[in-house]
Order: structure tokens, then C-alpha cells, then sequence
């Protein structure tokens, strides 16, 4: 009884949504910086899709069992058409579905947490500037969903930290945007810090690297990367972002890094340079 | 004293090929293709910069660090047999899907020869900098599909 109750899914209340007029250019922005477009690439069973659009359906291979992330076009059977701001919200920095559900972490809801509400609500507005594209879900392959949906309830009380990610007052504007952009959004600590016996983000040792989520090689530390001698200075860190292996940044394109790359080089010049500039800062 | 020197240089340059070839011979083919990767990362550092601005084209190295780059990948396609697999005694970054997938492999590196051929036969600074994409991206495909992480 205990077990059910605290297993239970825990979603936001509407009232806790800001008075926001949604703004789909930063809605863009935050979108290419969240790597949305990774994960919810169309299947191949889209063929004639636009690859850049974010219908779902391509198949996502983790430790658990391979996912089908959903269609996030404005469909209104098979994407986000008929979602209300609060359903978005909890999926996004919830991981609660509509329908009320425990949603897996591969979708890196533990970092989305600390996003900006406004900023969710932007990538709402953005994604509803798009066209509909209709692409059913397909479940997951994973043993026992129902069970391991609970099971996610039961973790989340260590895994899931809600807290807001706040700025640190001693540091530039640039700085704080590149430190929300890294820490929020861009979820780099889902792969770049290392997990506890509980699975969960070990902070204490965050950002400094860990074994590769798909099992081979490991995930580089984002700290000490100029002591280190991997990058010149915090100018040449966001060169490596905005051109990655193009431009002989060739560490930026294996281990999934390239997929992560081509998203931030969509941001704008100043966003990749206040990257550069949190992560130069990293000791 | 002009065609000494030439001679000289000539020389040189057959001797140093040689050596080359002799130190390839050496190694194994894991090493071998390590080999032409450093190759690779040493032409990035010479074109990159003529491609950020922060040094002036220089025709002359570029031709230099691609044929270098060349004859140390003579090699490469015969380097990747069933014995040279990822799990082995020496640490390689090569992805499985090297031997799973070697259409797409060896489609990939025909991009790249055609990419670098294409670079190596430009004659200024313009068609250098317009064929440069075009390598870099099949650095950038390959490197994604089928290198793993550090």
C-alpha cells in the first residue's frame, strides 16, 4: 500500500503555470538546446518526412529496451495537438504523461526539471508552429511497463530533484546563460556525470565524465578542459560546438556527441559563446 | 650547386618515403590505421586555421599535409580484418558496426577519398575553402557512425 502510494505519479497543478504569453522564437531556441529533435527523429516508416522534423518513431536503444519517442508535431491523434499547457509541462519536467503515467527517464526530464516554465511553454508554442504530421505511437520494448512505470515512481524520489536552476550572482549574464543552458536544457549532465548506486546524478562529482550510457567507452569530463590542453580557451570550446568534426573537432562527433553538436549549433553565436564560457570555467 | 641542392632535396624525400613504407611494414594494422588518423588530425591542424581566417592560405602545406595524409592511409582498407575488432589486446575506438555494417563503412571512406581527392586538387585559396565542407563532413558522418566514444 505504501509502495503504491509513494510509487504514485507526482505532476505539477495547473495553478502552479506563470501568467506567460508564449514566445515561439525562444520556444526555437530552447528547443534546438533541450536536443529534442535526438531523440524524436521520424521512423522509417515516415519516408517522404522532412528528417528535421520531429514526427517520432525512430527507434531509441537504452539499457532498459528500445523506445519509440513520440510524435511532437501538433497532430491531434498521434502528437501534441490536443495537449494543454500543464499536460506539456508535466511531461517535459515531470516525466507525467497526460494520461496520468510515470514516464521512463530517457526522456531527460531530470534535467528539464530545472527549466525555466516559461521556456517549456516557448517549446509548446514552437512546436505548435509546425505542421502536423500524423505518426502513432508505438510502445515500448522494455519488460513489465506497468511495473517499471512504478518502479520510475519509486525512483524519482531520488533520482528526480526539482529544484530550479537559479544564477549565480558573482558570475557575467553570459555565464549564467551558458550555466542554465549546459545544466538545464542542454542535459549534458545525463551523460557527462557520473550515476550513484541509485542510478540517480551523483552532484558532487557533476560534469566530471563517467562510464558511456550505451555501455562502450566512456563519457569525457567537461572539467579542466583548457588545463587539461583539450581546447585553447573558452572561444575555442564554442568553435568545437558551433563546427564539432567538420572542423577537426573530431571528439565532437563520436559517442553521440554529433547529434548533440548539430542541435547547438543552431543556437545563436552569443548562447554557444556563454557555453564556452561555464564550461572554460569548470576547474 | 641549384641541382645539388635539388638532389638533394630529391633524395630526401625518397628517403623519407622509404623510411616511411618500412615503418608502416612495422606496425600492425591497428596501429597502422591509428597511424592515418594522426595523419588526418595533423592536416586538420595545418587547413583548419586557413579555414577560420586565422592564417593565410598557404597552398604549398596544404598539398604537403594531404599527401602526407594519403601515404599514411595507403593502407587503410586492408586494416580493418576480423583479428582488428574493438576487445582486443590493443585499445582501438573502432565501432563494431565497422564489421557489422562494412557496406556502409567502405561507402563511407569512397566519401572520403573522394572528398580529400577533390580538396588536394584545388589550386587557390577560393576552390580550397569551397571543397573544405565536403571534407570535413565526411570526417564528421564517419567518425559518428563508426568511432566510439574516448
Amino acid at each position: 500500500m505504501a509502495v503504491w502510494f509513494l510509487s504514485a505519479p507526482r505532476p505539477l497543478d495547473a495553478a502552479a503555470l506563470p501568467q506567460h504569453t508564449p514566445d515561439a522564437a525562444n520556444g526555437k531556441i530552447l528547443y534546438h538546446a533541450s536536443g529534442c529533435h535526438s531523440c524524436h527523429m521520424p521512423g522509417p516508416e515516415l519516408a517522404g518526412i522532412d528528417s528535421a522534423v520531429p514526427a517520432g518513431g525512430a527507434p531509441l536503444k537504452t539499457p532498459v529496451g528500445t523506445f519509440y519517442p513520440m510524435n511532437l508535431t501538433p497532430d491531434a491523434e498521434t502528437g501534441i495537438g490536443n495537449w494543454t499547457d500543464i499536460q506539456f509541462v508535466n511531461a517535459v519536467m515531470r516525466g507525467v504523461s497526460p494520461e496520468g503515467q510515470n514516464l521512463i527517464p530517457a526522456l531527460p526530464y531530470t534535467s528539464y526539471a530545472h527549466m525555466k516554465v516559461e521556456d517549456v511553454l516557448d517549446i509548446r508554442a514552437y512546436l505548435m508552429t509546425l505542421a502536423p504530421v500524423a505518426s502513432p505511437e508505438k510502445p515500448p520494448e522494455i519488460p513489465a511497463p506497468a511495473l517499471t512505470r512504478r518502479g520510475v515512481g519509486l525512483w524519482k524520489w531520488v533520482g528526480l530533484d526539482t529544484t530550479p536552476w537559479t544564477p549565480d550572482p558573482s558570475q557575467s549574464e553570459s555565464w549564467n546563460r551558458g550555466s542554465y543552458l549546459v545544466n538545464a536544457p542542454g542535459h549534458c549532465q545525463e551523460c557527462h556525470t557520473p550515476r550513484n548506486v541509485f542510478m540517480a546524478l551523483d552532484t558532487a562529482r557533476a560534469l566530471q565524465g563517467g562510464p558511456h550510457p550505451e555501455g562502450v567507452g566512456r563519457v569525457p569530463s567537461l572539467r579542466g578542459l583548457i588545463e587539461r590542453g583539450r581546447y585553447k580557451d573558452a572561444a575555442d570550446i564554442a568553435s568545437a560546438l558551433q563546427f564539432g568534426g567538420m572542423l577537426g573537432y573530431d571528439k565532437l562527433a563520436s559517442g553521440g556527441m554529433g547529434q548533440v553538436q548539430r542541435n547547438i549549433s543552431q543556437l545563436p553565436e552569443t548562447d554557444i559563446a556563454a557555453i564556452g564560457e561555464y564550461l572554460a570555467s569548470l576547474k | 650547386m641549384m641541382s645539388k641542392g635539388i638532389l638533394g632535396l630529391f633524395a630526401a624525400a625518397v628517403l623519407a618515403t622509404g623510411l616511411s613504407s618500412a615503418a608502416m611494414a612495422d606496425m600492425g594494422p591497428i596501429e597502422a590505421r591509428q597511424a592515418c588518423m594522426k595523419a588526418n588530425g595533423a592536416a586538420m591542424k595545418v587547413m583548419v586555421p586557413i579555414i577560420k581566417g586565422e592564417a593565410a592560405y598557404d597552398k604549398a602545406a596544404v598539398d604537403k599535409a594531404l599527401a602526407d595524409e594519403r601515404a599514411a592511409c595507403a593502407n587503410w582498407a586492408d586494416s580493418f580484418g576480423d583479428d582488428t575488432k574493438p576487445g582486443g589486446a590493443i585499445k582501438t575506438q573502432a565501432k563494431l558496426e565497422i564489421w557489422t555494417d562494412r557496406a556502409g563503412f567502405e561507402a563511407a571512406t569512397a566519401t572520403f577519398i573522394t572528398a580529400r581527392d577533390a580538396l588536394a586538387a584545388t589550386t587557390d585559396e577560393a576552390s580550397f575553402k569551397a571543397a573544405f565542407p565536403a571534407f570535413g563532413q565526411s570526417c564528421q558522418s564517419c567518425h559518428e557512425k563508426y568511432r566510439a566514444a574516448d
